[in-house]
């Protein structure tokens, strides 16, 4: 397990060889400026070559023909014109966007409720906030597996129990039935995404000063006012750069939809990425379609990465 | 006046016990039925004798998940891939977001904003680019390719969180230390660091549990069981096999468990680190 003391025990072997040059040189190279870069440097040499490389590689892929390991060929704008041409594609559009607006959306409705909540005075309060956060701790994976399991057909938990109080006759299939599909893999995003807007938002909460709702209340307001006139103004900048976040992070996740219905039911659970893993990876190998349907998606990150990496950079004040 | 007050202030608190009630079994549920299901045999797994609460526990499917299937060699290769990652991340975050918070050069505002934008880039626009490069450098199936596809994530999240900290810790502590003929990097390894050692825990939390938690990267960039992490190993175990669902839930518990407790110990810190790296308000 890596420990806290790793990092100041690597870093003086590194940087002590810099206390050996001579005079004139280290005082160069202790310059803010000098030293600037120097400390950058391996960190823009990761963002360059893993992120802006790449980045540069996925636009030309997005021209080519090409497989893994074998040269592309160029074949104009042939991968847009296909994809644009394809149903699923634009099936895949509509699916990302109800799918992300509709996850973030509750994952907003249950955090919140579940901040004001833990925010009350009450009795084991830590135990509950630890055990509502647990979601969040483990692996996507894991859950989307254990989720499987419990929408399973035959002997899923779900199913086990409707048939039991005999509310059902027959089970019911949640991932592979069309019109549920989508809605069962949403139910899981949701689970395992609440948590992160809980925590922000009880931080949040934690930070309005009590004197405000004193005043509102010798002023007569009630709850419900303080909520609206209150809780949300002073939520407001953490709100919106959750969302922005999560937004982020709901639309451009593939493990649920991989491991849940695979984009299944005829499409019905396709999303942006799981479209663009099935043609890059999925037996053809066709890598310029894949890189083709991110990037089409790409315009509607750099709009929400260029507020959010303002909002998060004001907040540091940098 | 007051009777109606405290009457609604209790409804509020009704109706929150309520909504905790609710979000408790919402939260515990799927686990009872992960934990139960490894307790399980087969016979009380499937069919018409399945089981709410298993009739004759047993620990049948944690021996076969050790015994029978290369679960530990994914356990194996998790853990170096998160601590190699997280510990390189660290060391380049420290130096990065120190001259982002603390020295004074052209360019420093763009850096910043530049690393915050990686740092944003979902790793689903980047995988199939990546997967080429890594190819063609034949570092596909390896641990250290994991670890290195790892760092397109790690050193961005590190710095910008470090950033933030490092610019919380009071300037005039680093220029007493300047004063007293400590320069930048001495007074980065002795004054800086030691003071910011709560957030390094934090940072080392975060980026260990993203890469313990990483999916995408190691499901693409990996084909052999040599180099899987859990992640991409228990996926694959349920599409081997049909009946597996025992094992498998065995096998979710034992992986759950360290970044469960990591975030148990670190809890407080965790959340007190949201507040400030993440969504400050």
């Amino acid at each position: 397990m890596a420990t806290s003391a790793t990092p100041s025990v690597a870093l003086p072997s590194g940087s002590g060889t810099l206390r050996y040059q001579s005079g004139k040189f280290s005082r160069f190279l202790l310059r803010d400026r000098t030293l600037g870069y120097l400390f950058l440097a391996p960190a823009l040499v990761v963002v360059l070559c893993l992120v802006a490389y790449p980045f540069f590689n996925a636009v030309l892929l997005t021209f080519q023909e090409k497989t893994a390991g074998a040269p592309g060929k160029y074949i104009g704008l042939d991968n847009y014109r296909e994809l644009f041409n394809n149903p699923v594609f634009w099936r895949t559009v509509f699916n990302t966007i109800f799918y992300t607006a509709a996850s973030v959306a509750l994952k907003f409705v249950f955090g919140l409720s579940m901040a004001l909540v833990l925010n009350q005075e009450r009795l084991f309060n830590n135990f509950y906030r630890s055990f509502l956060l647990i979601p969040w701790a483990i692996p996507t994976v894991i859950s989307a597996l254990n989720w499987r399991w419990i929408y399973d057909d035959a002997s899923g938990l779900i199913n086990n129990v409707l048939v039991r109080l005999e509310l059902i006759d027959e089970t019911i299939s949640w991932l592979a039935d069309p019109h549920l599909a989508m809605f069962s893999v949403i139910a899981v995003v949701v689970w395992q995404g609440t948590p992160f807007f809980t925590m922000g938002f009880l931080a949040g909460l934690q930070s309005i000063s009590k004197e405000l709702y004193e005043a509102a209340e010798i002023d007569g307001a009630s709850v419900i006012q303080q909520f609206w006139h209150i809780t949300i103004p002073c939520l407001q900048p953490i709100i919106v750069t959750v969302v922005m976040l999560s937004t982020i992070l709901t639309s451009a996740g593939i493990q649920f939809v991989l491991i849940l219905t695979a984009g299944g039911p005829a499409d019905r659970t396709m999303i942006f990425p799981m479209l663009s893993y099935a043609y890059a990876l999925g037996g053809a190998q066709r890598l310029g379609m894949g890189a083709t349907v991110s990037l089409f998606f790409f315009p509607a990150f750099v709009i929400l990465i260029y507020f959010l990496t303002r909002r998060m950079l004001r907040e540091k004040e940098i | 006046m007051i009777r109606t007050k405290s009457g609604s202030q209790r409804m509020v608190k009704g109706i929150g016990n309520a909504v905790l009630v609710l979000m408790l079994l919402w939260t515990a549920i799927p686990f009872y039925w992960m934990f139960v299901t490894s307790l399980k045999y087969d016979k009380e797994i499937y069919g018409y004798e399945a089981t709410l609460i298993p009739e004759n526990p047993t620990l049948a499917n944690y021996a076969t998940i050790l015994r029978d299937t290369p679960y530990l060699i994914f356990l194996r290769n998790s853990t170096v891939v998160a601590v190699a990652s997280t510990v390189i991340s660290l060391i380049i975050a420290c130096l990065g977001a120190y001259a982002i918070a603390r020295l004074n050069f052209p360019g420093r505002a763009l850096l910043a904003r530049l690393l915050v934008c990686t740092y944003l880039v979902p790793a689903s626009l980047l995988f199939i680019p990546l997967f080429a490069i890594m190819s063609a450098l034949r570092l596909t199936d390896t641990l250290h390719g994991l670890t290195i596809a790892y760092l397109s994530g790690d050193v961005p999240f590190c710095t910008w969180l470090l950033m933030g900290y490092f610019k919380s810790v009071p300037t005039e502590l680093e220029e007493a230390a300047l004063v007293d003929g400590c320069n930048r990097v001495t007074a980065l390894i002795r004054v800086v660091l030691p003071v910011s050692l709560p957030a390094l825990v934090v940072v080392t939390f975060f980026c260990f549990t993203r890469a313990w938690n990483e999916f995408l990267y190691a499901y693409v960039f990996t084909s052999t069981n040599a180099a899987r992490t859990i992640t991409t190993g228990l996926v694959n175990f349920m599409s081997a096999d049909v009946f597996f669902w025992g094992p498998l839930m065995a096998s979710t518990i034992l992986s759950a468990l360290p970044p469960v407790i990591m975030f148990l110990i670190f809890q407080r810190w965790v959340v007190k680190g949201l507040t400030l790296g993440a969504v400050k308000g």
